[in-house]
């Protein structure tokens, strides 16, 4: 049996992901600030380095050590290049880079003495194509995919394998009810006309986690033909 | 991916030996019934789907009539075909300026014109079901390029330009058209390689797995489980996406 850490595991894609891997008999381990419906789950601030590294001993406490972790605690917003605030620059990057920062540092150590465990970020199709009223998000997205290219040239000669998932728009609650990504008018213009489902990404990380062996520093696509 | 949901039927090319074999294995144990084709008839292929409860559907893909009569007899004793994946493919390398011409040609009618002519020949059945995967095999080499392997490399870069045109002009109809591109993997091929290099099939091994951050090179089922995953109905919204299985070689972009 396999053990994951899922940041994120509340809503959206991190819960679709935690749901995926316990019907497919993974032990899974939530990280959340709400906190999550996982086998074993912990509330807290994956900006938060020292909450982060306290929860991924707890959870190999609980569960077992850590094969795969799963960065899935996101945030975004909407703000006009010329009105993104310090604040807003710097929680956006905080959450994205600095919660794969935490995370991975909290379950390198393990999977380097084991020499195996693997690491699956979700980044977004908003940083290979670049978005419209939201440069802080997509340049915190685009160095998630950065950060996690590198890192994997880094360890898979050591047996642990870094891979990523980038989603399109997809139907969770980061996108609000009057969210321009739900328009019909720019769904249309999609080449498969719909948002991509919180199950598709999570079938997605499924399949890195289990038939990727052969994979490192790839970022899948999965975005309705949004960027091709 | 597995407990049929794979039951509809799956033609996959190229499928003697090697990565094509391995996936043929895999969708049938994923429960679609596979159409096998190769070049030419032979002991292997039947051996194959007899193997897998699956059909024996030789045809040169480089051929467009073959390639029709094919898939015509396929689909009057079994019904359209849902699932095309698209591998055979033909391979010479040749320093550049000695490259033969008519070595050239029939990589790229094999491996990109084979390619339009399957598509285009199953296209009408995926139509009528409302629903197709399309599953490209192309290269980590048509990503990168690779010395002496220009006529290989142009065809595998040109199917990747394929899969994403493809990829935005079917999806609206359910078809979904997405490629994978494997690094170097454990196949006859390299045999081939390591008689061209005089090395040995280990030495040749070796040399490729030096390149490759995870220090191997890949197995024909890695490939094989890509491709069921693209095959699979849970793949709805990729669309003309290239999924890279090469180990980790990063020094390239799809």
């Amino acid at each position: 049996m396999s053990t994951a850490l899922v940041t994120g595991a509340a809503s959206g894609i991190g819960a679709a992901v935690a749901a995926e891997l316990a019907a497919a008999g993974w032990r899974v381990a939530g990280f959340d600030l709400r906190v999550a419906a996982t086998e074993f789950a912990q509330a807290g601030d994956v900006t938060d380095a020292d909450a982060v590294a306290e929860a991924a001993a707890r959870a190999e406490q609980a569960l077992g050590p850590i094969d795969a972790l799963v960065t899935a605690a996101g945030h975004y917003e909407m703000t006009p290049v010329a009105d993104i605030t310090p604040s807003q620059w710097h929680r956006m990057l905080r959450v994205h880079l600095g919660g794969l920062v935490n995370a991975a540092r909290a379950v390198l150590p393990g999977m380097l003495a084991r020499r195996e465990g693997q690491i699956v970020a979700i980044s977004s199709e908003l940083a290979v194509g670049g978005g419209d009223g939201d440069a802080h998000y997509a340049a915190a997205k685009g160095a998630v995919i950065g950060l996690v290219r590198s890192l994997a040239a880094e360890v898979a000669p050591l047996g642990v394998r870094v891979n990523s998932v980038a989603p399109g728009p997809t139907d969770t609650p980061l996108l609000a009810p009057d969210s321009p990504w739900r328009d019909p008018a720019y769904l249309g213009t999609l080449p498969a006309r719909r948002l991509a489902t919180a199950a598709e990404i999570a079938a997605t990380v499924r399949f890195v986690l289990t038939e990727g062996s052969f994979m490192a520093g790839e970022v899948v696509s999965v975005n309705s033909g949004a960027v091709i | 991916m597995r407990g049929g949901e794979l039951t509809r039927l799956a033609l996959v090319t190229g499928a003697a030996r090697g990565i094509g074999q391995a996936i043929a294995r895999r969708l049938a144990a994923d429960g679609a019934r596979v159409a096998v084709n190769d070049i030419a008839p032979s002991a292997a292929m039947d051996k194959l789907a007899a193997e897998i409860g699956g059909i024996a559907a030789p045809a040169d893909v480089s051929d467009r009539e073959q390639v029709r009569d094919m898939v015509r007899r396929v689909e009057d004793a079994h019904g359209p075909v849902s699932t095309l994946v698209c591998n055979a493919a033909y391979m010479t390398m040749s320093p550049f300026l000695g490259h033969p011409a008519e070595d050239w040609w029939k990589i790229i009618d094999t491996n990109l014109s084979g390619t339009f002519h399957l598509i285009q020949a199953v296209l009408p059945g995926m139509r009528g079901q409302g629903h197709g995967r399309i599953v490209i095999v192309t290269s980590y080499w048509g990503i990168a390029g690779w010395p002496n392997a220009t006529g290989y490399a142009a065809s595998k870069a040109g199917l990747i330009a394929l899969t994403k045109t493809l990829g935005r002009e079917l999806a609206p109809e359910g078809i979904i058209v997405n490629a994978v591109a494997p690094g170097v993997i454990a196949t006859p091929q390299l045999e081939v390689d390591a008689a061209d290099a005089g090395l040995s099939l280990e030495e040749i091994e070796q040399r490729y797995a030096r390149g490759v951050p995870l220090g191997r090179i890949g197995r024909p089922e890695e490939i094989a489980g890509a491709v069921a995953f693209l095959a699979s109905p849970r793949v709805g919204a990729m669309v003309g996406a290239i999924l890279q299985v090469n180990g980790g070689e990063l020094r390239c972009r799809a």
